[in-house]
């Protein structure tokens, strides 16, 4: 009855019977086995693999410890990676991040979860309808939305502060306002990524075995009980993944950030990507750029590493 | 499984380390070919340029084209906004670029000590005629070897671009404005009559404090190269755009394209901007010819200078280009041409780094959408009063501080002076550089 996705994939991978790759052919050289066909079907997939995230990844770290000031590579060391610790606007960036991973995750995942399970109700009418439009936003592009989100939100004449206007309220200068254009860009994020969530959520309620909801109503579950104790628990395995890629997404936050506000006004809304394309691409140091964006590997592994710890756990 | 699983990552790792000990070493220089002068090149060039430049550009490549037998100029505009990302991401791939590229003069020296092999020497192209040439603007685009990389186009000499209508509807002489203040309390009265803004400035670019700045005979940095946006004179011009904010004087426009909506929606009374606004004026809002008149900047006291410097730019040819012989070509029938450089002037309104355009008779001419001012001549007298300052290889880091600080005070509650000080030490942070007087 540990219906978890992880689990159940490592049970089909050392199934019974399953021939292990090698166990028929003996010798180690590589000349022996690249005549094994499966090689060759492999070798297409490891040229792109090679050429398209090994060589950057490898020339990324490289760089890092070169300072490309003045058009000269200079080895540095590891200056560049104690200048992270003596740069505010480092600092600034990750509050930006945490923020959004503290406040915005969290809603956007509650809502998620929420519309997923309404949209799962077998009472609600014309439920591809309100499952398509949910979706809807993830389908967009980036820039697109973004591009709409800045002309409503508008200090004079946005469509945003008009309806405020009617009922009496603002204007409120949404992107000039440090408080503002974070609500701004948080309320934009979500709008774009609820429904992306939403529908790997109703996914993993629909593998949801029915005897299960059964069972809790034999044994007197009111609704709210069976969300809790059956609905949530059998969703785990979902809800970490929706949480830990939205973590991801969080720590590379650019597109909204870049188009909306500009990281702006004064820092507020800087994300560490968009800090890094500003340092690279704007102020030439792009050693100093890489430098930030190993530092954002290393720190999205952990927290990834901590989030499935902690969310793994059985209560 | 563990062995085989090894033997791939070590394939992986090789090729992975092969690749990048080849082509690691960030710029990539092009062929150094040597340019001449003679004028006889063929065959096609493509060209980057924006706004006004483009269209001045496009004009004198279709002349070029019919003079020239065999040759084709493509004169793309890339639009303002994205322009600078193109060109850095083209220079640091090696590849790219067009033939020519326009930058303006506060980027020169940022991109020629970052590139230093990414521009080709235009000394053999323009070096006869350095003497006609600004010498502003001249050094500016020349590096620490005295060779020419960005070739002096159009100057930035800033004047107080005004509607006439408005000062006089609010029954104001904008003859009566000496200072600063005075514009502040003429732009108190205008709001109270005529509901307008004082300015239009796009705040989240830091709006007009760097010619504000340099009006008082500074910069972002000394000549020592030490920096210096937090003095005295930095604070005073943060807190007259604070006061200004405060007061509702300044309306807010994100971007180059709300500040020309904003100019033909005829928001505010005044632009305090550089010459090439009259081009960019009689271009987009016709509609308001007879409307505008010019004059020179308010002062801050007796030390000011009744103008500034804002943009301006040059014409470089990438070591990349393909065909840079027909580009050199062609930015010598540009820039070094009396009589281009004048109708440029008429037709684009791009003012001249070129001294000898400045005697053309245009320049002595009325313009009717200015009402029949001499604008040309108001520009001109004001030319020789920019005071210099220095421009350095962290122009980018620092106008990045100087945006936010403007944030901070300006739109935000910090006081100006901490802003500045704040900023000051990020640039001190980011380049290395001393803070002067620390």
């Amino acid at each position: 009855m540990t219906a978890s996705l992880l689990t159940r994939e490592r049970g089909t991978r050392r199934a019974p019977g399953y021939p292990r790759p090698g166990s028929r052919r003996s010798g180690g050289r590589l000349a022996g086995r690249l005549q094994r066909p499966g090689m060759w079907f492999a070798l297409p997939a490891a040229v792109l693999l090679v050429v398209f995230f090994a060589y950057p990844l490898a020339t990324s770290l490289l760089q890092s410890f070169f300072s490309t000031k003045g058009g000269e590579s200079t080895f540095v060391g590891l200056d560049q990676y104690l200048r992270l610790f003596r740069d505010p606007l480092v600092l600034k960036s990750l509050g930006t991040a945490l923020l959004i991973l503290v406040i915005q995750v969290p809603i956007m995942i509650a809502l998620a979860v929420g519309l997923a399970y309404l949209l799962n109700q077998a009472w609600v009418r014309f439920r591809s309808g309100f499952r398509l439009i949910t979706f809807l936003p993830a389908i967009t592009t980036l820039v697109a939305y973004s591009v709409v989100f800045r002309v409503m939100m508008t200090t004079d004449g946005g469509a945003l502060n008009q309806i405020l206007g009617v009922f009496g309220a603002g204007p409120i200068d949404w992107l000039n306002n440090e408080w503002w254009a974070r609500v701004a860009v948080i309320a934009s994020i979500t709008w774009r990524w609820t429904g992306y969530n939403m529908v790997i959520i109703l996914a993993g309620l629909q593998a949801i075995p029915p005897e299960l909801y059964e069972a809790a109503r034999i044994d007197g579950a009111g609704r709210w009980q069976t969300f809790w104790h059956v609905v949530v628990p059998q969703l785990r395995p979902v809800l970490i993944f929706t949480i830990v890629t939205s973590t991801i997404g969080a720590l590379q936050l650019f597109d909204e950030n870049f188009i909306l506000t500009g990281g702006g006004p004064n820092n507020a809304t800087l994300t560490p990507v968009l800090y890094l394309y500003k340092v690279g691409f704007q102020q030439f140091d792009f050693g100093y750029a890489d430098a930030i964006a190993w530092m954002l590997v290393i720190l999205t592994a952990i927290i990834a590493v901590i989030q499935f710890r902690i969310l793994r756990e059985k209560p | 499984m563990r062995t085989h699983g090894l033997t791939f990552a070590a394939i992986v790792a090789a090729g992975a380390l092969a690749l990048t000990g080849c082509a690691f070493g960030g710029t990539a220089a092009g062929t150094t070919h040597t340019l001449t002068s003679d004028g006889r090149a063929t065959g096609k060039i493509t060209i980057w340029s924006w706004d006004v430049a483009a269209t001045a550009l496009k004009r004198l490549a279709k002349e070029y084209e019919s003079a020239h037998e065999d040759t084709t100029i493509d004169v793309v505009d890339i639009g303002y906004d994205n322009a600078y990302d193109k060109i850095s991401v083209g220079l640091q791939a090696g590849t790219g670029l067009p033939d020519m590229i326009t930058l303006e003069t506060d980027h020169d020296q940022g991109y020629i000590t970052q590139f230093p092999k990414g521009f080709a020497d235009l000394t053999p192209v323009l070096g006869a005629e350095k003497a006609d040439f600004d010498p502003f603007k001249w050094a500016a685009g020349t590096d620490k070897d005295g060779q020419l990389r960005m070739a002096p186009w159009d100057s930035g000499t800033v004047g107080l671009f005004y509607r006439t209508d408005y000062f006089k509807d609010a029954g104001i002489d904008p003859t009566s404005i000496k200072t600063w203040d005075d514009l502040v309390t003429a732009g108190e009265t205008i709001k109270a009559k005529l509901g307008k803004t004082l300015l239009t400035a796009d705040l989240s670019a830091g709006g007009p404090f760097g010619m504000m700045l340099q009006q008082q005979g500074h910069g972002y940095f000394n000549d020592k190269g030490e920096i210096t946006v937090n003095t005295p004179a930095a604070a005073q011009v943060m807190t007259l755009l604070k006061t200004m904010n405060q007061k509702g004087l300044i309306k807010n426009a994100k971007g180059w394209d709300a500040s020309v909506t904003s100019a033909k929606d005829g928001d505010s009374a005044v632009t305090p901007e550089a010459v090439w606004w009259i081009g960019t004026l009689e271009g987009e809002a016709k509609e308001l010819s007879g409307k505008y008149a010019v004059r020179d900047l308010p002062v801050f006291d007796d030390q000011s200078a009744p103008t500034s410097n804002n943009g301006g730019s040059g014409l470089a040819i990438p070591t990349q280009a393909k065909n840079p012989q027909l580009a050199a070509d062609f930015m010598k029938y540009v820039l070094a041409d009396k009589t281009n450089q004048a109708s440029m002037m008429q037709k684009e309104g791009l003012f001249p780094a070129y001294l000898p355009a400045l005697h053309s008779d245009f320049f002595q001419q009325a313009d009717p959408y200015f009402g029949g001012q001499k604008v040309y001549q108001t520009f001109a007298e004001l030319t020789p009063k920019i005071p210099s300052i220095t421009f350095t290889s962290d122009q980018s880091a620092a106008s990045d501080a100087i945006t936010n600080a403007v944030g901070a005070a300006v739109l935000g509650t910090t006081d100006p002076q901490k802003a500045l000080d704040d900023a000051a030490q990020q640039i001190a942070t980011a380049t290395g550089r001393k803070i002067a007087g620390s």
